[in-house]
């Protein structure tokens, strides 16, 4: 490989040397701050090589480095210091804190791969990396019985959906004998008639849909999201899911060159259920860690509506949503996080009661997240909400729509719920909580920001989402999506 | 140069309400009292420099204007952020800061000691913020997000004494009357943006004058919601009640409320809509008479009342309804004029009142003050020079010269006539009688109450200092027969059209004596009234208690719309408590507890059932595929 080579791949390489200096660290000493350190660093030059790395392609067909890998590469990389600042301070008060940065390390080189994955190969390889990591993560605290429990719930069903997934890209390979994403779309037009691909491809939706938690493969998420140590459980909402957004959009975007209306029935009616199910399970959930589950059930739904409605505009409206919800929902798990003790998290909502009045700023940075969550103007979650009804609009996806105004009124209901309980008068006896570390403070301090000011300001973001779009609209030309032709919103 | 200064003049104050409402409770009180009043100084500060600015330009070059950013692109909405600064729209920023910075410098003095500091300085700025958004907006869209931004600081202030239960009532209520007419203002805004396509407010102008001709349909029902939405902000007919209850803030909120911001809205919004309603000469008309109406109302009403708070506040509904006189007849410089010097002078009554009430341990009844002039003289002096320019004392006060062109206005133009003029004229009357009252009532005869503290020289400041407008302010528009130097209209031409009215030299003349005499008069009568057959109850001289109580009132219209409209409402309310409607949501919501239920049952938290959900999707997925 040439220089250039190297540099293009760079982000890559920077998180792997990353996570050896953080393993190698340890075993020669343990320090809990040499290794927050490592993470810490090598996030922050991952993302600095990221905008260095030349503009030379990555070499070989298994990775492409384009406009919308970039921004999500951005996102996931921020997601994940977002998560190791909260670590440090969640794991400071806890035992065996060091392995913890080295998999997270692991795990956003697994998101990376799969951000950058135009190869169904290097997308298997990024998922396994990032699930393996999340098995011991998921588990990492292991004082609790919850806490293992969870590890082994996800890791045999992730495995399984892995399997399933596997089986179906042999069959879409077995068919078009083609692994290179961007050239399916061509090969199936040519292709069209033989009908392996169909269940090819509807079989690679359980593995997706078991990451992103779309209903019928939603079920793990209560369990895992309420037994995982706060800060992972961020990680797994913000960048496990994130990453296999990008990988969806990728892949929804070459095979729906030449759509089947079967599989956009399919994926309808998943959108729906997850929208619907999601919002309903939610609905009087006295556990913040299981509510913020379902509902991210439901805002997994509203993603793949924006994704069904196809054309450059609905994947702005993806983008912007992802953003935001990475925003607001590091914000909620901020939140959870310094407010856990060392006998375990806090996520039973008697446990808010009266927020507001005792950690006053903690409790705002929570109930903007949680208007955010519901889409209240001024906020992130409204721009993200009203990007994706649009393009919805646009493309005349009215029930969908309709299920999603519906699913969003429900929603209301038990965000503004936990906001009440905020409001409440505080208990007589109410536990010390512990102190908030200063780094977690500004940490939340900017979340709260952006939220506002995304809401407030959205231009960059829709800047920025559009340029990802269209970068993905240069590479695979032929856009006429299931749903007649996309209609391009800018000149 | 001159687009950053007119971004600061908003950003300032607005970045005062975000420190001190994060922080204002760590701050100490002298932090705070810096950052509220240092803020709005410094937008007055800036306000004044662009004033020099435009000076020192041609007339036409007298325009700033910016786009901050397009909130949300669709299609044919794009609700804009964008700023304008006309001569209109700098007049009105300099009195909010302006009158603004001295209400808030007085503040610092007033709130001494008071819990919760900083919240209040807090919303203070968050309304003058909100109010220099409203006037320096460029686009109907962002001038409703102040209004409402108005609404709410208005509603938060009112209620700043919130342990109190009837504050809270107050601010409620002010805040739901003006809702009515905000609700119309919306439907109002909606119907232009259906006809016309836009909303930015030069383009709105523009091609409402191109598109419909003058009295047709959609502009006249266009004028007639934001004149809805105006006589609510502002506190006209029928939707006044909400302005003397609005007296239990403190008394700076007040001040604010009446002199810099709030109901100057109203007044502000017809101005600057003023391309619209001339093609509605019915709306104008009516404009016109509901101003008449209320400002004779509310200028009776106030001679009957106890509370002196009380009376400042039908005064300024009766002296707004003169502004709307003044806008119904076409001049729009001359309701401008008057807003700013009223400005002045209320604010002035307010503080000087504000002097008093704080003096007595927040004593607000007249018939229990008395004598006060000798103990609190400065409090005396302006409170009295404020009157005087309120009642229009001739040529030495700024109110005179102000009220005087309306009256003209109303008299001789081509929309007014003889009826407007002469209710102007006893309008006059009556107002230089309440004022009269006021002042003897509270600062001559005998001592009631002993006052316990005497200003400081941060309470001193303000007063002077508008003292001093309220005597000079009128001088920078000379009527014809007194100079004639109409420097305030030239200012306003590029924004609003010049006057109509045309009459002769010697008419004026004729009409400023009959204004002088009125105004006289009414201190004369006031004089005869109230201190030489000084009555100890309540009851006024010559009419009997039965009018007495109705002026005390304010024409009852509280007690009209409980009858009318809330004993009804409530009536209706209670006897359908048990709606047939309610039952579908009722119903709605069982079913969504029950599906909430019945899916909850899935989770099991059994591995099992998790995989065989999985397993059985994938299943119908594939099947769904494969099968269609």
């Amino acid at each position: 490989m040439s220089a250039d080579e190297l540099r293009a791949i760079s982000p890559l390489i920077v998180l792997g040397a990353a996570a050896l200096v953080a393993l190698l660290g340890i075993t020669i000493r343990r320090s809990h701050r040499f290794s927050a350190l490592a993470c810490v660093v090598g996030l922050a030059l991952a993302m600095a090589s990221l905008f260095l790395r030349g503009s030379a392609p990555p070499p070989g067909p298994l990775l492409v480095a384009d406009d919308f890998a970039v921004v999500y590469t951005a996102l996931v990389l921020t997601a994940s210091f977002a998560v190791a600042v909260l670590a440090s301070g969640y794991m400071a008060r806890r035992q065996r804190p060091e392995e913890l940065y080295v998999l997270l390390l692991v795990a956003t080189l697994g998101a990376v791969v799969l951000v950058w994955s135009g190869h169904l190969v290097s997308l298997f390889l990024g998922l396994e990396t990032l699930s393996v990591s999340l098995y011991s993560l998921i588990g990492y605290t292991r004082t609790g019985p919850r806490s293992v429990e969870a590890s082994i719930k996800y890791l045999i069903l992730a495995a399984a959906s892995s399997a399933i997934l596997l089986f179906g890209m042999a069959l879409v390979y077995a068919e078009l004998g083609t692994m290179v994403i961007i050239e399916m779309g061509p090969a199936l037009a040519v292709a069209s008639g033989r009908t392996l691909v169909v269940p090819g491809v509807a079989l690679m939706v359980t593995g997706i849909g078991f990451k992103l938690a779309l209903v019928p493969f939603h079920m793990w998420t209560p369990d895992v999201y309420e037994g995982a140590p706060a800060p992972v459980t961020a990680l797994v909402a913000t960048v496990s899911k994130g990453a296999v957004v990008a990988l969806f959009v990728r892949l929804a975007w070459a095979l729906g060159a030449a759509g089947q209306a079967a599989l956009l029935v399919a994926f309808g009616i998943v959108a729906a259920a997850s929208m619907l199910a999601g919002n309903l399970l939610a609905l009087r959930q006295d556990n913040l860690k299981r509510l913020l589950a379902y509902s991210s059930i439901a805002h997994l739904g509203y993603v793949l509506t924006a994704i069904l409605a196809g054309g450059p505009g609905a994947i702005e409206a993806v983008s912007i949503y992802v953003t935001a919800y990475f925003v607001t929902i590091l914000a909620a798990f901020g939140v959870v996080t310094v407010l856990s003790g060392p006998d375990g998290d806090a996520d039973r909502l008697e446990e808010y009661q009266g927020l507001v009045w005792r950690r006053p700023f903690v409790a705002m940075v929570l109930v903007l997240s949680l208007l955010s969550l519901a889409g209240i103007p001024l906020t992130a979650g409204f721009i993200a909400k009203f990007a994706v009804i649009f393009a919805g609009v646009r493309s005349g996806l009215w029930t969908l729509l309709a299920v999603l105004v519906i699913s969003s009124a429900i929603g209301l209901y038990y965000y503004l719920r936990v906001v009440v309980v905020m409001f409440a008068a505080a208990p007589a006896a109410s536990a010390v909580a512990p102190p908030v570390p200063q780094s977690s403070r500004v940490l939340l301090l900017c979340l709260a920001l952006i939220l506002v000011w995304l809401g407030v300001y959205p231009v960059p973001l829709q800047g920025i989402a559009w340029t990802a779009a269209s970068s993905l609209a240069r590479e695979s030309p032929p856009v006429t999506t299931p749903l007649g032709p996309a209609t391009a919103r800018r000149p | 140069m001159g687009s950053i200064a007119l971004l600061l003049l908003v950003a300032l104050p607005l970045a005062g309400f975000v420190v001190l409402g994060l922080a204002g409770k760590r701050l100490r009180p002298a932090a705070v009292a810096v950052i509220g009043a240092g803020s709005v100084g410094l937008a007055a500060l800036d306000a004044l420099g662009l004033l020099v600015r435009f000076l020192l330009e041609p007339p036409e070059a007298r325009v700033i204007r910016q786009t901050l950013w397009v909130w949300l692109d669709t299609g044919e909405l794009h609700p804009r952020l964008s700023l304008l600064l006309d001569p209109l729209a700098l007049v009105m920023a300099l009195v909010v800061t302006g009158v603004g910075f001295l209400i808030h410098l007085y503040s610092i003095g007033f709130m001494r000691g008071e819990e919760g500091n900083g919240r209040f300085f807090a919303q203070m700025n968050l309304f003058v913020a909100s109010m220099l958004v409203l006037v320096l907006a460029d686009d109907l869209f962002f001038l409703y997000l102040g209004w409402e931004g108005v609404g709410l600081s208005s509603y938060l202030l009112i209620g700043f004494w919130w342990r109190d239960e009837k504050n809270g009532r107050a601010a409620r209520k002010a805040f739901i009357v003006t809702r009515i007419g905000d609700a119309a203002m919306a439907v109002g805004l909606f119907v232009l943006f259906q006809g016309l396509g836009t909303l930015q407010i030069s383009e709105v102008a523009a091609r409402a004058t191109a598109a419909w001709r003058v009295g047709a349909g959609p502009a006249v029902l266009a004028s007639a919601l934001l004149f809805a939405g105006a006589a609510g902000k502002s506190a006209q007919l029928p939707l006044q009640t909400w302005l003397p209850d609005a007296m239990a803030g403190p008394t700076p909120v007040s001040a604010l409320i009446h002199a810099a911001t709030m109901v100057t809205a109203g007044v502000y919004l017809i101005a600057r809509m003023h391309a619209l309603f001339e093609l509605a000469p019915d709306v104008l008309a009516a404009v016109a008479v509901v101003g008449a109406v209320t400002m004779l109302l509310a200028g009776l009403s106030a001679i009957a009342q106890r509370d002196i708070k009380r009376v400042l506040a039908y005064s300024t509904m009766s002296q707004i309804g003169m502004m709307f006189l003044a806008l119904g007849v076409g001049a729009w410089s001359a309701a401008i004029f008057h807003l700013v010097v009223h400005a002045f002078f209320k604010a002035l009554l307010f503080l000087s009142a504000g002097v008093v009430i704080l003096a007595l341990d927040h004593e607000h009844d007249l018939f229990r003050m008395g004598g006060l002039r000798k103990e609190l003289p400065l409090a005396f002096w302006t409170f009295a020079i404020a009157g005087a320019s309120l009642a229009g004392l001739p040529l030495v006060t700024a109110g005179f010269y102000s009220k005087d062109l309306i009256l003209w206005e109303a008299w001789a133009s081509s929309r007014g006539g003889p009826l407007l003029g002469a209710a102007g004229i006893f309008g006059a009357l009556v107002t230089s009688l309440y004022v009269g009252r006021v002042i003897l009532l509270a600062f001559f005869g005998e001592r009631r109450t002993v006052a316990s503290v005497r200003p400081g020289r941060v309470l001193a400041i303000p007063l002077v200092v508008l003292a001093g407008l309220s005597l000079v302010g009128g001088l920078v528009e000379l009527p014809p027969t007194l100079g004639h130097a109409p420097s305030f209209s030239w200012f306003l031409e590029p924004s609003l059209p010049a006057a109509t009215a045309a009459g002769r030299r010697s008419d004026m003349a004729i009409l400023q004596g009959l204004t002088s005499l009125a105004s006289l008069s009414g201190i004369l009568l006031a004089y005869l009234g109230f201190l030489r057959h000084r009555r100890a109850d309540e009851e006024l001289p010559l009419v009997g208690p039965g009018v007495t109580g109705i002026l005390a009132s304010g024409f009852g219209f509280d007690a009209l719309y409980d009858l009318c409209v809330v004993r009804p409402l409530t009536r209706i309310a209670r006897a359908n408590s048990a709606d047939a409607l309610d039952r579908i949501f009722e119903g709605l919501a069982a079913l969504v507890g029950l599906t909430h239920r019945a899916l909850c049952r899935t989770q099991t938290g059994r591995l099992r059932t998790y995989a065989a959900a999985m397993v059985v999707g994938t299943v119908v997925i594939v099947g769904i595929a494969v099968l269609r």
